[in-house]
């Protein structure tokens, strides 16, 4: 069973956001994340580097053909703390007797 | 910063895991033309076999095959380009569904063929890979529906 442990890295709705792509992907690509997340290369570069700083994130560079390619995908401990996050929301959730509905 | 958020915030952040989670899960979903694709190159690979010439079948593997790979890169293309799916997300259930979904179409048109063949009937292959085309025109988007669902469940964020 996973322990709550709410991360406050995580939790900024950008970075949220795009954790949240990643914890559903092997790996995803830096223009997937960026148009979903709808952000500027910039800002998502940034936002990479910090969760990649933690420890949480990896970052890919690679070519497809002549064309630059860059991925990231969640290491072992990134997706432990996510996981983590969602079970600390989930039972703040829980507590206060809510329910989720996806839109 | 310190402070944990409010309940209400709480659950907007899992509504919010939980949408972006289906994206990468939606983006992954073979279109339903794919199921009809494939379909029809069963009927030309049959028909191919059916005729029972050189010219007919020197036609119709490379249709086939040809065909089939490059549908399937189409199809697929987008997992490569944008987000390969979490192996995680598809449980034995999915597994499950996936195999039986394959042995309906095989057994069945199998069955039909075999059937066919027995009463007589000409070109039965063609005519049981018609009926299993349509099956997996059919069967296919029912197929994905029941894998979106087993995704969108097993994602995080979904009820404990």
């Amino acid at each position: 069973m996973t322990t709550a442990r709410f991360d406050e890295l995580i939790h900024p709705p950008t970075r949220l956001a795009i954790v949240s792509l990643l914890a559903a992907s092997q790996w995803a690509d830096f223009t997937f994340i960026r148009d979903s997340v709808t952000l500027s290369d910039s800002a998502l570069s940034k936002q990479l580097a910090t969760l990649e700083q933690a420890g949480y994130v990896e970052i890919r560079k690679g070519f497809v053909g002549k064309r630059p390619r860059t991925s990231a995908r969640l290491t072992p401990a990134g997706r432990t703390a996510f996981e983590q996050h969602v079970a600390a929301l989930q039972d703040m959730v829980a507590g206060a007797g809510l329910k989720i509905v996806p839109r | 910063m310190n402070e944990e958020p409010r309940t209400t915030d709480a659950a907007q952040a899992l509504a919010d895991i939980q949408r972006r989670q289906q994206q990468v899960i939606d983006q992954a979903t073979i279109p339903g033309w794919y199921w009809w694709a494939v379909g029809a190159l069963m009927v030309v690979l049959a028909a191919g076999v059916d005729l029972r010439t050189p010219v007919s079948l020197g036609a119709a593997i490379p249709v086939f095959v040809v065909g089939l790979l490059s549908a399937t890169a189409v199809a697929v293309s987008g997992q490569f380009r944008q987000a390969r799916l979490r192996n995680g997300l598809l449980d034995a259930t999915g597994v499950a569904a996936i195999l039986g979904f394959v042995a309906l179409i095989v057994g069945g048109t199998l069955g039909i063929a075999f059937a066919l063949r027995a009463g007589g009937i000409h070109y039965p292959a063609t005519l049981a890979c018609l009926a299993g085309g349509i099956a997996m025109g059919l069967g296919g988007p029912a197929l994905m529906r029941t894998l979106r669902r087993i995704m969108l469940g097993n994602r995080a964020g979904s009820p404990r």
